[in-house]
């Protein structure tokens, strides 16, 4: 037993320890940053501050009140009143605007608009104009009664049972599941190379056949196994201070940050059928890397692992539209795909209890059946310098 | 007590019979020689005895009794290709295969510290393994062998790579470990080393067990009826001598059939020629080696 975690262990400072783990680490979070930083840049490159104008003849803003602040990233635009179209078309012509628009006498009883611009109004000063009618339309109503019509109701769904709760303004606690998906695929696919390149290069540097001089091949493939989660778990953990830190620093000007909260059930599809899953991912690798004769090979074996676990996110739109119905059911059982697929359905639905013992059951019996013929693999395959082995050695006698 | 008893071991690999029915025991506290061509089946032969592969056939005993995971702590292994973490300084992979022998992590240092400044690697240990030339990853791998300070060592050519001043540092190395009571097994091409290490050999050729037996012994079952005479003088035709060959100074005559070494010395001494040099002429365990592999019987 001892062995086996001074495996673990080496493994764990072998690769934890290196830059390429920390190149790997920080590159997801910047990748993300980087992402985000760009949606930000395109959002802020849509609003245009330049005045709009307006010609009045509903009388509606003969003495207007302001719009009220508009919420990040959308800026507040401001608005000229002008008595003529003539006014207005000679103010957009000279680029004193960026559009104006005729507000008919029967607007209040039609509510048509007309517009006139040189380029088509963005998203953002659309919604500011609007806003400034909206604040003009119920400028004599209660203010708490303007800000509901305004602000709409929000609504918050809940479960019978009380276990979940979703409301209109953590939408992206919804979105988390999806995240920590992706975050698990690539950190298991990232140990899981590590690992697998681990024991190609033992095999071919021979390392191996002193290895097995002092401990038994399940130590050492449980203690590779064991330090390859250890490594995963690292990264996601570290992505995880990554994410909480700018949510603690900008909770207080953005109010959906506020909202975030990770439910017990999230908690629970991450540890009883993720954690194992993660594990069953390793052995897969290490056995991968005990069968072939090169890394590049192995590699290429990666994908058959590899393609199962995106096959949820294939099948989202499907899953969305049911997250209950027999197909996101059977995928939430099936090794490799489970973990995926019970993290999409944790964003979306109220996962039975049995359904997250079941799908976790079955990752560990997988784990536990891979950690067994990835320890035959090694035993077969260790010291088969340059040669594949065939399934039936794996079955066979070592 | 043996300390390594193999009997009767077979291993097949796929067609191939790569071991056939090989039997020999190393005594404890005994240097033994395990030779043969390439191919041969030596290694095959190891990797049964430390249970890297298990035979089809036969049993093995090491250290009084079959191998288990506590007495691997008491055997230290180096394989032919030698097998050391290539990217981790070099104290760091020896204090990891330390402490799979059991060693703590003070104990491991301070072993890894007198092998490394015995063996000049002291001011390479923070260097990764892959940064040493191959002569000093040789050296290295020998540490680790040692490191656990072993009841049996078994080598696998453990002198190739090594310069003639290194060769000399391990094979009085293994002299030591020897006569502290090491059990070694030492499989080497370089017969002059084995001849001059080993008490007995085990000789494997096609995975079967050609020769085996005290080294004295088996030179002298292979010997010639032949003499080494060295003389300055120029030596008549003798009674009793089939033929002469010349080799570097020393002449070698081929006595015939029931003539002994000690009656052609008395007809030298008689006639007077001036002798440095008498010895009966045993072949070289290289000679053996070729004439057994060949297919000579003794």
């Amino acid at each position: 037993m001892k062995k086996m975690w001074l495996v673990a262990l080496h493994e764990y400072r072998r690769h934890v320890l290196t830059r390429r783990f920390v190149f790997g680490l920080l590159s997801v979070p910047l990748v993300a940053i980087l992402f985000v930083g760009l949606i930000l840049l395109v959002m802020s490159l849509d609003v245009n501050t330049t005045p709009i104008g307006y010609v009045d003849r509903s009388g509606l803003l003969s003495n207007p009140v302001e719009a009220p602040k508009p919420s990040w990233p959308d800026k507040p635009v401001p608005n000229i009143a002008y008595m003529t179209e003539a006014q207005a078309r000679a103010a957009l012509d000279s680029g004193l605007i960026q559009a104006y628009y005729v507000i008919p006498a029967d607007y209040q009883n039609t509510g048509a608009l007309q517009v006139v611009h040189a380029q088509p109004v963005k998203d953002a000063s659309r919604r500011a104009f609007y806003s400034f009618l909206a604040a003009n339309l119920l400028k004599t109503t209660d203010p708490a009664v303007a800000t509901r019509l305004v602000e709409g109701a929000n609504v918050t769904v809940q479960s019978v049972d009380g276990r979940r709760s979703l409301s209109g303004d953590d939408w992206f606690s919804f979105l988390i599941p999806m995240i920590a998906g992706i975050g698990f695929i690539i950190a298991m696919f990232t140990s899981g190379g590590y690992l697998m390149q681990a024991v190609v290069e033992e095999k071919e540097n021979r390392t191996m056949e002193v290895m097995v001089t002092s401990v038994t091949p399940n130590q050492l493939i449980a203690g590779k196994i064991l330090g390859d989660t250890g490594i995963g778990l690292t990264q996601i953990l570290l992505w995880i201070v990554f994410l909480v830190i700018p949510i603690l620093i900008f909770q207080r000007s953005v109010e959906f940050l506020r909202a975030i909260q990770i439910s017990g059930q999230s908690a629970l599809v991450m540890v009883l059928v993720v954690l194992p899953s993660f594990v069953l991912v390793a052995g897969l690798m290490a056995m991968i890397g005990a069968t072939v004769s090169e890394a590049r090979e192995g590699q290429q074996m990666t994908g058959l692992v590899s393609m199962p676990v995106w096959i949820p996110y294939a099948l989202f739109a499907v899953m969305m539209g049911n997250p209950n119905s027999p197909l996101a059911m059977t995928l939430s059982f099936l090794p490799l795909m489970a973990p995926v697929t019970m993290l999409l359905r944790d964003g979306l639905t109220i996962l039975p209890f049995w359904q997250i013992g079941l799908s976790s059951a079955i990752q560990i019996a997988g784990a536990a059946l891979v950690i067994w013929l990835a320890g035959k693999a090694f035993r077969a395959g260790m010291l088969r310098y340059g040669k594949k082995l065939s399934l039936r050695e794996l079955f066979g006698k070592a | 007590m043996a300390a390594v008893e193999l009997t009767h071991i077979t291993k097949t690999f796929g067609t191939v019979k790569a071991v056939d029915d090989v039997s020999y025991s190393v005594e404890k506290g005994e240097f033994f020689g395990l030779l043969g061509p390439n191919g041969a089946g030596k290694t095959t032969t190891l990797r049964i005895l430390l249970d890297i592969f298990k035979a089809d056939s036969g049993t093995v005993q090491v250290l009084g009794g079959p191998l288990t995971d506590a007495k691997k702590d008491h055997i230290g292994y180096m394989p032919e290709e030698r097998g050391l973490y290539q990217d981790i300084p070099l104290d760091r992979c020896l204090a990891y295969l330390g402490s799979l022998k059991g060693l703590d992590q003070a104990e491991v240092k301070r072993r890894a510290q007198t092998y490394l400044e015995r063996f000049d690697l002291a001011d390479s240990s923070r260097k990764k393994v892959k940064e040493l030339s191959k002569g000093m990853q040789q050296k290295a791998q020998i540490i680790a062998t040692l490191l656990h300070e072993p009841e049996l060592l078994i080598v696998d050519e453990p002198f190739s790579g090594l310069d003639p001043v290194n060769t000399q540092m391990v094979k009085d190395l293994l002299r030591e470990e020897r006569e502290k009571g090491v059990t070694i097994v030492l499989c080497s091409h370089q017969m002059n080393l084995v001849e001059e290490l080993c008490d007995r050999i085990v000789l494997i050729d096609h995975g079967k067990v050609l020769l085996y037996g005290e080294l004295a012994d088996i030179r002298r079952r292979f010997s010639a009826n032949a003499v080494l005479v060295g003389t300055p003088a120029e030596l008549p035709a003798l009674a009793g001598v089939e033929s002469v060959e010349r080799q570097n100074g020393t002449v070698k005559l081929n006595l015939a059939k029931g003539i002994e070494p000690q009656s052609l010395l008395q007809a030298l001494v008689a006639q007077k020629i001036p002798i440095e040099r008498f010895e009966v002429a045993l072949p070289t365990l290289d000679e053996i080696f070729i004439r057994v592999v060949q297919g000579e019987q003794p």
